[in-house]
């Protein structure tokens, strides 16, 4: 199963929601798959913080939906969160989880989740997230989508995909600050409210 | 803590806007947790570790409400990387209130390393901060944090120690 196809899937299911997701070379393929959510979406850089924001921001805006699209070596940094997760039970939170058995960005490593005996699945329930199942082709990740977007409890996707990333894919130029800007102009007008305002003198 | 002193840092943190408030909780600030929980006006986060509340408090910036990190001063060390990340990476703040462990006064040998490491770690992150020994200066200390860290869109700490919290 490739990634792209999965997050090519999961775009044609996306509109209103928003999105917060990992670095490496899934930003890349999600600002070629999805390109109606690019402002909706934040581009992350680092190991463990992805999901933990997207619950931040489910917290916040609990009227919407807020997708996190993480990965085996990000969610392997921070496995408390899945623990925080099954507590809190935010009701309109979709993880994914993009478990490629590898720390792809740098040449490809292997993860803990390459031996085969590490299941991140198994690893959500046992933290008490009763809906966390793995994706292992295109049809059950797509249902396992459908699903968890309708979803009022946290819902966790595993999805078992290659090493590969997708060929000639238009580069996203914008850096973390600018593509925080996007992203929270973007929260502000689909809001209508204000998160960073005017100074007191211009 | 006294309860005066507890009612103060809530009184700062409603002043402030705060309605989330992501913790993992320490024997200073012992009086303080419950008092969070049992606020209707703030709701509380537990996590597994402070990098972890961190993150989240990133988040919920990112949805237009106010959140603050409450923890022991250890957790600044444990909260580095996704401080570092966000706060110089993206510019998404985050406002902590701690517990000044390992300062002047300190009565545990497990505690020295705290105070020995805050400030310096606070100041090679550039993150502005106070540290509060007086109940009085608690509510104006806790909303300065805000105002600055939501004009320069970067973390502000706030460290209580002293008569607060011994």
């Amino acid at each position: 199963m490739k990634r792209f196809d999965c997050m090519t899937r999961l775009g044609e299911r996306l509109s209103d929601e928003l999105v917060i997701l990992s670095l490496g070379a899934s930003v890349d393929e999600w600002y070629n798959a999805a390109p109606h959510m690019r402002e909706a979406s934040l581009f992350q850089q680092q190991l463990g913080c992805v999901t933990p924001e997207a619950f931040g921001l489910a917290v916040g805006l609990p009227h919407r939906r807020i997708v996190s699209l993480d990965t085996d070596g990000g969610m392997m940094f921070n496995l408390g969160i899945l623990a925080t997760l099954g507590n809190e039970k935010p009701a309109n939170l979709l993880v994914v989880i993009w478990d490629n058995e590898c720390y792809q960005s740098i040449g490809g490593p292997p993860t803990h989740t390459a031996s085969g005996t590490v299941d991140l699945a198994a690893i959500a329930r046992g933290a008490g997230i009763k809906q966390a199942h793995t994706a292992r082709d295109l049809e059950t990740f797509d249902r396992l989508c459908a699903e968890g977007l309708a979803a009022s409890e946290p819902f966790v996707i595993v999805a078992k995909v290659t090493g590969a990333v997708a060929p000639k894919l238009k580069r996203k130029h914008s850096d973390g600050r600018e593509d925080k800007y996007i992203f929270v102009r973007h929260v502000e007008r689909t809001e209508d409210i204000v998160i960073m305002g005017p100074s007191e003198h211009n | 803590m006294k309860k005066t002193a507890v009612d103060a840092v809530i009184r700062g943190l409603k002043a402030a806007g705060v309605s989330v408030v992501c913790y993992l909780p320490d024997s200073l600030f012992k009086e303080l947790y419950p008092a969070l929980d049992a606020d209707p006006d703030i709701r509380t986060i537990r996590v597994t570790n402070e990098g972890e509340g961190a993150a989240i408090c990133g988040g919920v910036f990112l949805s237009g409400k106010r959140a603050a990190l409450v923890m022991e001063n250890s957790g600044l060390r444990a909260s580095v990387e996704p401080l570092a990340r966000m706060g110089l990476g993206a510019g998404i703040p985050v406002v902590m209130l701690m517990s000044y462990r390992g300062d002047i006064g300190e009565n545990n040998w497990w505690a020295v390393p705290h105070g020995i490491t805050m400030e310096p770690v606070l100041q090679a992150l550039r993150i502005p901060y106070s540290v509060q020994r007086r109940e009085e200066d608690i509510e104006r200390a806790i909303t300065d944090a805000f105002e600055l860290a939501y004009s320069s869109y970067y973390h502000t700490a706030v460290a209580l120690s002293g008569s607060i919290v011994r």
